[in-house]
């Protein structure tokens, strides 16, 4: 939903477009994002001035970037992800070049003299994230918790009940969760493990929201017990891939780890998880 | 385990790749990044009902399944 916008002669209108705003960044040359395609066709990705800063925006249709329109979009995923890799895709190219404030999908405001009142009042805010964002980069870090063992248990190794065996066949399945209940347990304590051994390396770290059980590739499930992020010095790549690896070894759960990837997740500055 | 290793992208600048996987740049995208106060922001994360239907949309994304992204996608 676009709320009318007031105008000085007291009627209010809907304008037919919107000021879309994908980062945050300290006037980089707009060569960088020109030649980007943005979000829609037709209108530039550019640079609006504020202060010693500047947003990297869009002109957006109103009419397909209003909060209906992202109703929609949430259940279209092929839409979704468009959208999702287009503002990347920008936020990609500004953070080539210098340290970039990421903002969150669809924060889009009326027109660039609102966006630029607005964003000006936050600028002492945005210096100091830029800061402390400056230099790093963001690394993902995800371990799941196996839901059968890798070696065989005795609820595995318990053959086939026959005819006629319910009990045999319900002590199975129980022993089966007890298994299951104690992988995530064993998977919940190696997450801190790999957490604490991450914050060691890292500048910062945040909790994001677990996924929760997933499919495996090999047709079996897994539950994720860490979604998180962590802040580390750019020169340090190295290290993250060998802590990492011994983290493998150390735990015997499955890490997976992405990035590195310009800030997002950090660039609130405000700190605190995001798992509730 | 034997690591499966879910490379970092391997390139030294952020060029966004095309293989990053949706779930996680979704993580990223509505959950964090600055928060500013705009005209609109869609604070999906904060919304019950919107992240019900997050959720499932994904916990339906198989990242085995290449996007179907390959003309017209990033860099």
């Amino acid at each position: 939903m676009t709320a009318p916008v007031e105008s000085g002669t007291g009627r209010t209108t809907v304008p037919p477009t919107a000021t879309y705003v994908f980062a945050i960044c300290r006037r980089p040359d707009k060569d960088v994002v020109s030649a980007l395609p943005g979000l829609v066709d037709g209108s530039p990705v550019r640079m609006l001035a504020f202060g010693a800063l500047a947003a990297v925006v869009q002109d957006v249709p109103t009419e397909d970037f209003c909060a209906e329109a992202w109703q929609r979009r949430l259940n279209d995923p092929t839409d979704l992800e468009r959208c999702a890799r287009a503002h990347h895709q920008v936020v990609c190219a500004v953070g080539a070049v210098g340290p970039t404030l990421p903002l969150a999908l669809a924060t889009l405001y009326h027109d660039d003299e609102r966006a630029r009142r607005r964003l000006t009042a936050d600028t002492a805010r945005f210096e100091a994230a830029l800061g402390h964002v400056e230099g790093r980069v963001e690394w993902g870090v995800k371990v799941y918790a196996p839901h059968t063992s890798a070696e065989p248990t005795a609820a595995q190794s318990t053959t086939a009940p026959g005819p006629g065996s319910g009990r045999a066949y319900l002590a199975g399945v129980r022993r089966q969760r007890d298994v299951r209940r104690q992988l995530y347990d064993e998977g919940l304590r190696a997450a801190e493990q790999v957490d604490s051994a991450m914050r060691e390396l890292a500048v910062e770290g945040r909790r994001l929201r677990c996924h929760g059980e997933e499919p495996t590739a090999t047709g079996g499930r897994r539950t994720q017990v860490l979604n998180a992020a962590y802040l580390v010095e750019d020169p340090l790549r190295r290290e993250v891939a060998s802590t990492v690896e011994s983290l493998r070894r150390r735990t015997g759960m499955e890490i997976e780890v992405s990035g590195p990837w310009i800030p997002y997740s950090f660039a609130g500055a405000g700190g605190g998880d995001a798992r509730d | 385990m034997p690591a499966t290793e879910p490379v970092p992208w391997d390139t030294d600048e952020f060029v966004a790749p095309v293989g990053v996987p949706l779930v996680d740049l979704l993580d990223r995208l509505l959950a964090t990044g600055v928060v500013v106060s705009g005209d609109l922001v869609i604070a999906i994360a904060e919304v019950p009902l919107i992240r019900l239907s997050l959720h499932a949309l994904l916990s339906s994304v198989n990242k085995k399944v290449p996007a179907p992204w390959a003309d017209g996608g990033p860099l």
